[in-house]
């Protein structure tokens, strides 16, 4: 990889830029630098690289000082990621901390942040679901935000290519409202879990659905992903801390080498992108302001395409910072939307219990995914009060148990032989669509920067009377599901989290086929500005239900190839 | 295969130096007859808490009396002392920590109430009533003592659990678990006793 240490315009310039080196970043510069493109990519934090950079990966639980847990202090001077599930004792270097990227909450956001080389790839939950004409068509069909300017047909062979090379195990499950994919084999359900589909069959036909979801792991098949350098998943369930097989897919283990063994990638880490530079005469962007991490400095560097993919909301930041005088609110923001329809996945909501049949059995070993409900309500047409619908993760598990209730040798002995079984249990989140408003909106203060001289973000988004009406269907549906296959004990929660905790943030910078009400065309390139590009959550019409990031990796080789030919013109 | 680039927990490093250079005053302090025990050492690798050696030392006795030493280590042999003044320093919220200060404070006076002695004198079953006593407990007045009990009975399962000894030697840990299977019969399963 080549050293920065240049002075010279020409020695700055490259054929793209890619802004942002996580998931839908490096699969941008993995798709243009396998077209033999000049690529830069701008990563704001440090380098990781995969194997050498995942210090946590191999320790075992013995030698983590609190056993996992992050500390009272931690806790204390981190109070937004400190509720993220993710960040623990093994993964917390991973996380970016709340002091060091304020920003201004006008209602409660929690926003989860990975600044280095790989992103959050390196954290995310790994669940890879594809998103179907019934969310396409959603917003036209039920009338909010924008028609979504491209369906699933467009979409489809981008999904294929992005699933083979990432490694997707599932099972073929002939679902409309979930497409099938180029699957590796999948993991399987347990006896409760299976039991429970049956339940569904019998009490709903072919209504609803309870499938293991689809993960990006490589479940089988290894030797298609020998070229990569990655191996089969070992079911170690620590993935946070990076993983050593590659058994997952992260930018560190699978685009970002390839990217770089192609010769063609230059990796510029450290280096916090100000704002893109547009250039009035030739009507279009012509480079990338950053302003060093460490050193603080100003550099800029050039580019015929640039592709912003900083995760949704620092991708809104950044065209909102690149003003000029043709863009005086931010680039390409003609119709002063950008920043607006922000949208999230609502997971405030979960359904517990507990299930007294299946005495005979548990389980051994792991397996790194679990079961999913496809979205089922409002799919053919509008059926509650409220509008589009929810997916929701299912599992069952059982484990032994010690009893601790005494103490000396009783407890000691009890302890070693931990053997009581509890009832199975079974539990279940949702995983609700949102619908994208103008009131949910991110905005630069006016006053306030950041370390690095930049605006701080004024963060407002919330959730509404649609997501309540939810969250009480989602708990009642589940009920009636559990009750009806004889789960005792349901319990439902919410637990009032804000938004920004489903680390789903999506729009601000949506697709549509009106440049008067959208930003991006179908191609994922700004109306007004063309040869930038945005295929990460910002990009994103509608949320649907799905983990959205599978649907940013296919936009982003989709948009990379519509680059690449665009150049060749 | 792997190998391990920085050491995640320079902390624990410190804290082991400190502690060892602790060791090393209060072992030469033993060896000197006219020293002034009444001047207890307090242990400053715990900033949170006022803990003394000699209350270090009471506290694994009461972890002892916990897991005891048996056929496989107990809970001073793994140092699990050590491993809960860790978690209640760094991670038990303020009122807790106080809570804990205090009951270990306590702990000897309310030994001396319940079982006639100082804890250190007693023997191990009169120990063992002590304790029972206390988490038997249910009014106002033992309420510290049984908050710091409680907490240092987790502690010290989860350190004992959770210590290489056991994790390696007694029921290895691994970091590959092996595929899924869910649908194990549980009659199948062949499981040794382990004897404490």
């Amino acid at each position: 990889m080549a050293n920065l240490n240049i002075d010279a315009a020409k020695e700055r310039t490259f054929e793209a830029i890619v802004i942002g080196s996580g998931i839908s970043g490096s699969w941008a510069a993995k798709e243009l630098c396998d077209k033999g493109v000049k690529t830069l990519v701008i990563e704001r934090g440090r380098d990781v690289k995969h194997l050498k950079d995942y210090p946590t990966t191999n320790l075992l639980p013995f030698e983590f000082e609190h056993r996992g847990q992050i500390t009272q202090q931690e806790q204390k001077e981190n109070p937004i990621v400190s509720k993220c599930y993710n960040f623990r004792e093994d993964s917390k270097h991973f996380f970016v901390k709340d002091k060091e990227h304020p920003y201004i909450q006008e209602k409660p956001f929690d926003w989860i942040r990975g600044y280095q080389v790989g992103g959050k790839s390196l954290l995310w939950a790994r669940q890879v679901q594809r998103i179907s004409d019934f969310d396409f068509e959603g917003p036209a069909r039920d009338g909010f935000a924008v028609d979504w300017p491209i369906r699933y047909k467009d979409l489809a062979p981008w999904y294929s290519h992005v699933e083979k090379f990432a490694g997707v195990s599932g099972n073929k499950d002939g679902l409309a409202s979930l497409p099938d994919g180029e699957f590796l084999p999948a993991y399987k359900l347990n006896v409760v879990e299976k039991y429970f589909q049956d339940q569904l069959k019998k009490n709903y036909g072919n209504d609803r659905h309870m499938i293991v979801a689809r993960c990006a792991h490589i479940s089988g098949n290894a030797e298609n992903f020998k070229d990569q350098g990655r191996a089969q998943c070992q079911n170690r369930n620590l993935c946070q801390r990076g993983c050593p097989f590659g058994g997952y897919f992260s930018a560190n283990s699978s685009t970002l080498p390839w990217a770089e063994r192609t010769g063609n990638m230059t990796m510029r880490t450290d280096a916090v992108v100000h704002s893109i530079i547009y250039d009035e005469k030739k009507g279009k962007a012509t480079g990338v302001r950053i302003v060093d991490a460490v050193t603080k400095e100003t550099e800029e560097y050039y580019a015929d395409v640039i592709f912003l993919n900083a995760a949704a909301i620092n991708t809104n930041l950044i065209l909102l910072n690149s003003t000029s005088s043709r863009f005086p609110n931010g680039l390409g923001n003609d119709n002063g939307l950008l920043g607006k329809f922000v949208a999230f996945h609502n997971y405030r909501a979960g359904v517990s219990a507990e299930h007294e049949g299946h005495q005979e059995y548990t389980t051994s070993g792991d397996r790194p995914t679990s079961g999913y409900f496809p979205r089922f309500r409002n799919v053919e047409k509008q059926e509650t009060n409220f509008l589009r619908g929810y997916a929701a993760g299912f599992s069952a598990y059982r484990g032994s148990y010690a009893d601790q209730s005494g103490i000396g040798m009783e407890l000691k002995e009890n302890l070693l032989n931990a053997n009581n079984y509890g009832p199975w249990r079974v539990g279940s989140h949702m995983m609700g669509e949102t619908i994208p408003k103008e009131t949910n909106y991110v905005a630069l203060d006016p006053n306030e920067k950041d370390a690095w001289g930049i605006p701080q973000l004024r963060i407002n988004i919330a959730y509404d009377d649609n997501d309540e009406k939810m969250i009480k269907d989602y708990q009642e549906q589940m009920t009636e599901m559990f009750e009806k296959a004889g789960f005792i004990n349901i319990k439902t929660r919410d637990d009032n989290r804000a938004p920004g905790l489903d680390i789903h943030e999506m729009g601000g910078v949506r697709m549509g086929h009106d440049p008067k009400t959208s930003l991006l065309n179908k191609h994922n390139q700004l109306h007004a500005c063309t040869n930038v590009y945005v295929t990460d959550g910002a990009c994103m019409t509608s949320t649907a239900t799905q983990n959205p990031s599978l649907t940013y990796m296919a936009l982003a080789a989709r948009a990379a190839d519509h680059a690449v030919k665009e150049m060749k013109k | 295969m792997f190998p391990i680039h920085f050491n995640p927990n320079d902390q624990t490093m410190k804290r082991r130096d400190a502690l060892r250079s602790l060791a090393l005053i209060t072992g030469g302090l033993v060896l000197v007859p006219a020293c002034d025990f009444s001047k207890d050492d307090i242990l400053s690798a715990y900033k949170n808490l006022n803990v003394t050696t000699s209350q270090q030392k009471l506290l694994a006795q009461i972890a002892d009396t916990i897991i005891p030493a048996g056929y496989i280590k107990g809970a001073s042999d793994l140092a699990v002392q050590d491993f809960i003044l860790v978690m209640v320093n760094d991670c038990v919220d303020s009122e807790g920590q106080k809570s804990f200060s205090d009951g270990l404070s306590a702990f000897d006076a309310f030994s001396k109430k319940s079982g006639g002695k100082v804890f250190d004198k007693l023997e191990v079953p009169q120990r063992e009533q002590v304790l029972k006593t206390v988490l038997a407990s249910e009014g106002e007045e033992d309420k510290t003592i049984r908050a710091f009990l409680n907490t240092t009975k987790r502690f010290t399962i989860q350190g004992f659990m959770m210590s290489e000894y056991i994790m390696t030697n007694v029921k290895p840990y691994s970091l590959i678990p092996g595929d899924y299977n869910g649908e194990v019969l549980i009659a199948d399963l062949k499981s040794e006793k382990i004897n404490g």
